[in-house]
């Protein structure tokens, strides 16, 4: 690699061993991401970085997964399957390019930095990257909505379980009444859930999630327990 | 790549689907299959608890952040792209983001020290496919891959990736300035892929 220390653009802070490592802190991240965007040396050497990294798992000692931990995932996912009537998720032709693995992305970064470019240089119709913090009713409870690539993700923690029977049910809102999604989710013990949220944010203004009877609804029957304004 | 030691609790709708590689599974998961979803589970929970559990050294917090991770592998379906890396290493990325979040939460919040629990490494057993004992075997490449490299380099690695620690920690926690973390996490990061050679061909 020291070939390509004459290469190194002005400003890189050699960030790309500390990132594949994820010993990055959110804003050291968000910003070196931003980086990779324009310095092809960074995006070489997380490419060749994370291949390691990668392997690294295979150190852990092993050890078994505890048989009552299958059961409890099996329950929430056999759970929203049947809400969800097996349904497909909706994909849009860029979705496939916006999965993010790890704090270390690597291999898929080409195509990751494209859009992420695109949205940063403001060539695309929805918000560029960023986190927005969605208002939430439940004491303790948070939640952030990580806008990528023209597409959104919530991050939430110390949610309440769902009643009996019924699911938390993501919404949009553009310039009428909230469209209903196919993102129907239970949370974890600990309240916690990750959620894409189906189709482009292009024009989306709010971002809402209620609690709905299993299988979901068409309109909103509960007032949001979730709200992300995007506008 | 079948073991039919590890099929308790598995429901007999799952069973015809085994034959399956991860890929043609992801499509079905995709669909919202959750058998499909069952044989994932079974075929990689193991290497996800023992990452989770070698980062937090805690049973119930290993446990929280490989659900955690499950769960949103499931949520994330329609994202999952066979071009970008396989299935394991996907949920394996996902355990070591989950992981490092639920270690910096408990670092502000408790800044307290997590004795070691007893959970007994699992005894190996005899292999009993290929995939098995070529996982073996890159286990044991990887570990003397790291265990090669001088200790500065090799800390800094384990003090980031296992112990979800950020550069400035480290190098606040070693007494040495963040670019010399920086330099050592590059050098052995870089020593490892040339003792490693192209692990282009990472197993599946």
């Amino acid at each position: 690699m020291s070939s390509q220390e004459s290469m190194r653009p002005p400003g890189c802070e050699e960030n790309a061993a500390p990132y594949v490592l994820g010993a990055l802190t959110e804003e050291e991240h968000e910003s070196f991401v931003r980086h990779l965007a324009s310095c092809a040396v960074c995006r070489e050497e997380v490419a060749a970085l994370q291949l390691v990294v990668d392997a690294l798992p295979a150190v852990a000692p092993p050890r078994s997964a505890p048989s009552p931990l299958k059961r409890q995932v099996m329950a929430k996912v056999r759970a929203e399957a049947a809400a969800a009537g097996a349904p497909a998720p909706r994909r849009s032709p860029l979705r496939s390019f916006s999965w993010r693995p790890a704090v270390g992305v690597a291999v898929a970064m080409a195509g990751v930095i494209a859009i992420a470019a695109i949205a940063l240089s403001g060539g695309s119709s929805g918000p560029a990257n960023k986190v927005i913090k969605a208002q939430v009713t439940a004491p303790r409870a948070s939640a952030l909505l990580r806008l990528s690539g023209g597409h959104a993700e919530l991050d939430l923690a110390n949610m309440p379980q769902t009643e009996p029977n019924r699911v938390y049910e993501v919404w949009v809102k553009r310039s009428g009444a909230p469209q209903p999604t196919d993102a129907l989710f239970t949370v974890t013990s600990k309240g916690a859930a990750t959620v894409g949220v189906p189709g482009s944010v292009s024009g989306v203004k709010e971002i809402l999630v209620t609690s709905e009877p299993v299988g979901g609804s068409r309109v909103p029957t509960r007032t949001p327990v979730i709200v992300a304004n995007l506008s | 790549m079948f073991n039919p030691l590890r099929l308790g609790g598995a429901s007999s709708s799952a069973e015809p689907l085994r034959v399956l590689a991860d890929e043609e599974l992801m499509q079905l998961i995709y669909r919202s299959n959750a058998d499909a979803f069952e044989v994932v589970y079974d075929r990689h929970a193991d290497a996800a608890f023992s990452l989770a559990y070698r980062m937090c050294a805690q049973r119930a917090l290993a446990e929280d952040v490989v659900q955690e991770a499950f769960l949103s592998l499931w949520h994330s379906r329609a994202r999952y792209d066979r071009h970008r890396g396989s299935v394991r290493t996907w949920l394996l990325g996902i355990v070591h983001n989950r992981a490092i979040d639920a270690l910096r939460r408990r670092s502000v919040r408790d800044r307290g020290v997590i004795a070691e629990e007893g959970i007994e490494e699992r005894l190996e057993a005899p292999e009993r496919t290929d995939l098995e004992v070529a996982r073996r075997e890159e286990a044991r490449e990887v570990r003397s891959a790291l265990d090669e490299l001088p200790d500065e380099q090799s800390r800094v690695i384990e003090l980031a990736y296992f112990g979800g620690m950020t550069q400035v920690q480290i190098a606040s926690m070693l007494d040495t300035p963040v670019g010399t973390v920086k330099g050592r996490m590059r050098l052995g990061l870089a020593k490892m892929r040339m003792s490693l050679g192209d692990p282009a061909e990472v197993l599946p």
